[in-house]
């Protein structure tokens, strides 16, 4: 009963949020968001939009409180004050599940492949978000529940093939490269059909070639009208293929520029990027000396 | 790469995305297929002809054994869901096995219902009460459930010593109708067939569960299988809506076969419902493996043939 007076609940805050408020016509909106736990405060009154189709890239230091982030979007974390708004529906007064049915998809920064799954069942499960087939009618084999898992089959046979893994479809997770392990639990995001992508540090752990091909990707996705946050440790390939830049430190937003605004502000790059501007004129990081 | 690269139409492009059949799809579905096909297929004919077959050769004491192992094969079927499949560590499957024999028995022996008829109130009683345990319990985690799950079996086993006008306390329900229609086989006959077909029919129930989009579901929250609630939940799993349903789904599995055995046995005690009932059907879910379904036989198969081999007492025994 409990569910269903929450789902009750979820569809009137939904539908409050449609027509109750008006709203400036943002995708994402954050609105004055913070989060502590205990006497930390992880994440400090922060104000974000990020429009329909842009790649967002939230860097920082570490304990910036930029995964806290995601999963405040994503309803894993509760707020203690403030707004969540995607698409004119509030997010933080419904639970995590309903926000990716919403077509908000979070991959993690560890993947989390089932183990027990192959490739392909891994990336149908991303297909579970718009299914219904309940207990009884895939028990029994209805009509309906064939009908869908020939369908989820085929749409995760289609996300794979669109990474580019098709071939290793029925192979465990454990016979993947760490690379591949990634682009799985990409396509199983995928396979949810999302409209906005929370990625965790999507090219950690991975080559320069590997990242060079991720990003490829995320172009791809975000021509196909996908919005993409993305958390990430690695500045300068973030900066190379964001349309937009949030600097986080100590939970509170310092920066939300274009690239090349950051790219030009020494005082950001030396404080946060970890390199200097060159009397050329040019970007130059420390780890590159 | 350039530095930016806005998108000034969003979605215009959104045919890059859209949705395209793979050439391997039917090379991957015909792999999959024969997977199943060959391990389970040939499993599946060889226990159907033994379990067909065995009345033909087997005496009573054999047939017994079988018995045995058929109704300890659908409860730990339905740990099996519970635990292997989704991940929660429950040790209260005595319970359900009881309150499913129990309540076939009252209900034919103190309100005249037909066998069949109480039968399925009984798996719809169990499964209720089961439903409200596991919207309460399920919100605990890992191995506090296992710890409260078994404490039900005690307050199971008080409630029905103290219950006497409802359950017979110590004494138990005797008397009670078999499901066998009168005079077409013999009832022992009747109710080994009745039950296979019954476990298989769960079996073929739960196959079809384990490899579909609720099966899939159920992993997602499994820890030992590399998944967890978080994942779950950005994937779209209502967590607690699965978890309550394959809880009461395992107990109405545990009640088919509680009322299976109250009505071939034909008297009822609560000692066989203790927690050692519940231990070792959690035993045989271990020993037979939790991937599938098909452990539930193999572990019940094991345990009962070792429990024989040492001298055990058999649940039909009493």
């Amino acid at each position: 009963m409990r569910d269903y007076l929450n789902w009750a609940k979820d569809i009137l805050i939904s539908a409050r949020g449609q027509g109750g408020e008006a709203r400036d016509g943002s995708f994402l909106e954050l609105k004055n968001v913070s989060v502590s736990f205990g006497r930390l405060t992880a994440v400090d009154q922060v104000n974000l939009v990020i429009r329909q189709g842009d790649i967002a890239a939230i860097i920082g230091p570490n304990g910036a409180g930029k995964t806290t982030m995601l999963k405040l979007i994503s309803g894993l974390l509760p707020l203690s004050q403030g707004e969540i708004w995607f698409k004119q529906r509030r997010l933080d007064k419904i639970s995590p599940h309903h926000i990716a049915s919403l077509g908000v998809t979070q991959v993690f920064q560890d993947i989390q492949l089932f183990s027990n799954m192959s490739i392909l069942e891994n990336v149908m499960v991303g297909c579970h978000v718009w299914t219904d087939a309940g207990f009884l009618s895939t028990g029994l084999k209805l009509p309906h529940a064939k009908a869908e898992e020939k369908e989820i089959m085929e749409r995760a046979m289609s996300k794979l093939s669109l990474v580019g893994l098709e071939q290793k479809a029925l192979a465990p997770p454990a016979n993947l490269s760490w690379s591949e392990q990634k682009i799985s639990g990409l396509a199983r995001a995928l396979a949810a059909e999302p409209d906005l992508l929370l990625l965790d540090e999507p090219y950690g752990g991975l080559m320069t070639s590997e990242i060079e091909k991720l990003s490829q990707l995320l172009l791809k996705l975000q021509q196909g009208g996908i919005t993409i946050l993305m958390v990430e440790q690695r500045t300068d390939e973030a900066l190379e293929i964001a349309n937009q830049v949030i600097i986080l430190d100590s939970g509170a937003k310092v920066a939300d520029a274009a690239p090349s605004e950051i790219q030009s502000n020494e005082h950001l790059i030396a404080t946060y990027l970890g390199g200097r501007i060159t009397e050329g004129g040019k970007l130059h990081y420390a780890a590159s000396e | 790469m350039p530095a930016s690269r806005a998108v000034e139409q969003p979605g215009k492009n959104m045919k890059i995305l859209k949705h395209t059949p793979v050439p391997i799809l039917g090379q991957v579905k015909k792999t999959i297929e024969l997977r199943r096909t060959k391990v389970e297929h040939l499993i599946m004919a060889l226990v159907v002809v033994l379990f067909l077959t065995m009345p033909l050769f087997a005496g009573p004491y054999p047939l017994a054994i079988m018995m045995d192992i058929g109704f300890y094969a659908i409860v730990t079927m339905g740990l099996i869901l519970l635990m292997g499949q989704a991940g929660q560590l429950s040790l209260g499957q005595a319970v359900f096995f009881g309150l499913g024999a129990y309540s076939s028995a009252i209900l034919t022996t103190q309100h005249h219902l037909a066998p069949w008829l109480a039968l399925m109130l009984a798996a719809i009683i169990t499964g209720s009460i089961a439903a409200g345990i596991g919207r309460a319990v399920l919100r605990l985690r890992g191995i506090i459930v296992s710890g409260v799950t078994l404490v039900l079996n005690l307050i199971f086993f008080y409630l029905v010593l103290s219950l006497v006008d409802l359950t017979g306390g110590a004494n138990g329900i005797i008397n009670i109708p078999s499901l066998s229609p009168v005079g077409v086989i013999p009832d022992s006959l009747f109710d080994y067939y009745f039950l296979w077909i019954v476990a298989f029919l769960l079996l073929a129930f739960s196959l079809n569960l384990v490899n579909s989009r609720t099966g899939r579901a159920l992993r997602t929250m499994n820890i030992l299988a590399g998944g967890g609630e978080e994942t779950a939940q950005v994937l779209g799993v209502n967590v607690m809506k699965y978890k309550v349903q394959v809880f009461t789904l395992s107990a109405v599995y545990a009640s088919i076969a509680g009322s299976i055995y109250a009505h071939h046995i034909g008297c009822i005690e609560p000692e066989i419902f203790g927690a050692h009932l519940s231990l070792l059907v959690a035993i045989m879910a271990i020993v037979g493996g939790m991937a599938s379904p098909w452990g539930a036989f193999l572990g019940a198969g094991l345990l009962t043939g070792l429990t024989e081999l040492l001298g055990g007492v058999r649940v039909g025994s009493g």
